[in-house]
């Protein structure tokens, strides 16, 4: 009974720790550390994921590859830098490293599928579809495939989960500059996508950046 | 710091080159956050600003939990993993001690018996305790692998302890395996 006690208390000590004194003592390996981290990150994670992969499935298998790397990998972690840039680096290279198997494994049924949709858009189903669909999560997860994995998180992490750019270099390991590069190509590429699917949204952004 | 609706309008272009400072950034996020009217102007500016009020994807949670267990999962795979490959460094101290305790015992057994009776115990009583180790016209060394039961005799050894005899033959070391079943670990 008093072992069950100090667990919730511990449970609960934890709970209001910050991110990095948790990873400190994870690393150390107190497991309820671990798990409060888990518990605490999981739906950044598993959004972050799910921009970049395209859909929920994927995205809570990439948050445990994630947290099982995070778990592994304790022993390197610098309590020096964020915990959030380290989680982010790992669940990002991860999420593209599945976005990029994925598609080699879809190349030969997009190829067919690229038939179809173009045949679709001749006769003005797709726009249609798009006028209708007001999300724009939804509008994201449709127009980001003609995005590379690196601009895509570059987009979402920048965008969406608002980011610094010096951050983002981080956690895709490269320059600012080119994470600049990254984020003008995927708003060229977006825009583009926007006029093409849905050109009720599009608005004044026919203008060319 | 604060903007007021027209300020932010003029950011729309500058928002979307990167050419912002950070605080300004984020006070058009906000601003866009809480005003439908320049919301509404910024996409048509610009259809990309309707991703910029895109919050997080929600996960609820019984997803959470299901993340979490399979995390532990995880956890214990690799731990058991972690486990499994250890054997080869664990066989080979096992080797090590192996032959560690054969040299031990290859020191020890000669002289075991009578060492290991209390040392004022009478020369009858020590010459039983040395023959609960050699059986009787064990003259030569017993075969390699000859199990060789606890005789009996004086009480010095414990009665459920069984002797292994592994020598391999006269003028080699003898090694002798002791299993004593008597000690609970």
């Amino acid at each position: 009974m008093e072992l069950v006690y100090s667990e919730e208390r511990h449970r609960q000590e934890a709970r209001e720790l910050p991110d990095r004194e948790l990873a400190v003592q994870a690393r150390a390996g107190d497991m309820l550390a671990f798990e409060a981290l888990v518990l605490r990150k999981t739906p950044a994670v598993v959004s972050v994921a799910r921009r970049i992969v395209g859909n929920a499935e994927d995205a809570r298998d990439v948050a445990q590859m994630a947290f099982l790397r995070v778990w592994e990998q304790l022993a390197r972690y610098d309590e020096t830098y964020s915990f959030n840039t380290w989680l982010y680096r790992i669940a990002t290279n991860l999420a593209i490293d599945f976005l990029r198997s994925s598609r080699s494994r879809q190349k030969a049924h997009t190829a067919t599928l690229h038939l179809v949709r173009l045949r679709e858009e001749q006769t003005g189903i797709e726009t249609s579809r798009a006028a209708e669909d007001d999300s724009a999560s939804r509008l994201f997860d449709r127009i980001a495939g003609r995005l590379t994995g690196k601009q895509k998180a570059a987009f979402v992490l920048r965008e969406m989960e608002d980011l610094e750019t010096s951050e983002i270099a981080v956690i895709l390991s490269c320059g600012e500059s080119t994470v600049r590069n990254h984020l003008f190509n995927a708003r060229r590429i977006l825009r583009k996508e926007i006029e093409r699917v849905a050109p009720g949204l599009a608005g004044r952004s026919g203008k060319k950046r | 710091m604060i903007l007021s609706c027209s300020e932010v309008r003029d950011r729309f272009d500058a928002y979307g080159a990167e050419a912002l400072a950070a605080g300004e950034r984020r006070a058009v996020r906000e601003h866009l956050g809480s005003c439908e009217a320049c919301r509404a102007e910024a996409s048509a500016s610009d259809s990309l600003f309707v991703f910029a009020r895109a919050g997080a994807t929600p996960v609820l949670p019984e997803e959470t939990a299901g993340i979490l267990a399979a995390v532990r999962t995880g956890i214990a795979f690799k731990k058991a993993e972690r486990r499994l490959e250890s054997p080869p460094v664990r066989r080979r101290m096992g080797k090590l001690f192996s032959a560690a305790a054969a040299v031990a015992l290859t020191l020890l057994v000669p002289g075991a018996p009578a060492r290991r009776s209390p040392p004022d115990a009478p020369p009858a009583e020590r010459e039983a305790a040395r023959r609960s180790f050699v059986p009787a016209g064990n003259s030569a060394p017993a075969p390699a692998g000859e199990i060789l039961e606890k005789t009996g005799g004086a009480r010095k050894y414990p009665a459920d302890a069984t002797i292994y005899d592994f020598s391999t033959g006269a003028g080699e070391p003898r090694v002798v395996w002791i299993v004593d079943r008597s000690i609970d670990i």
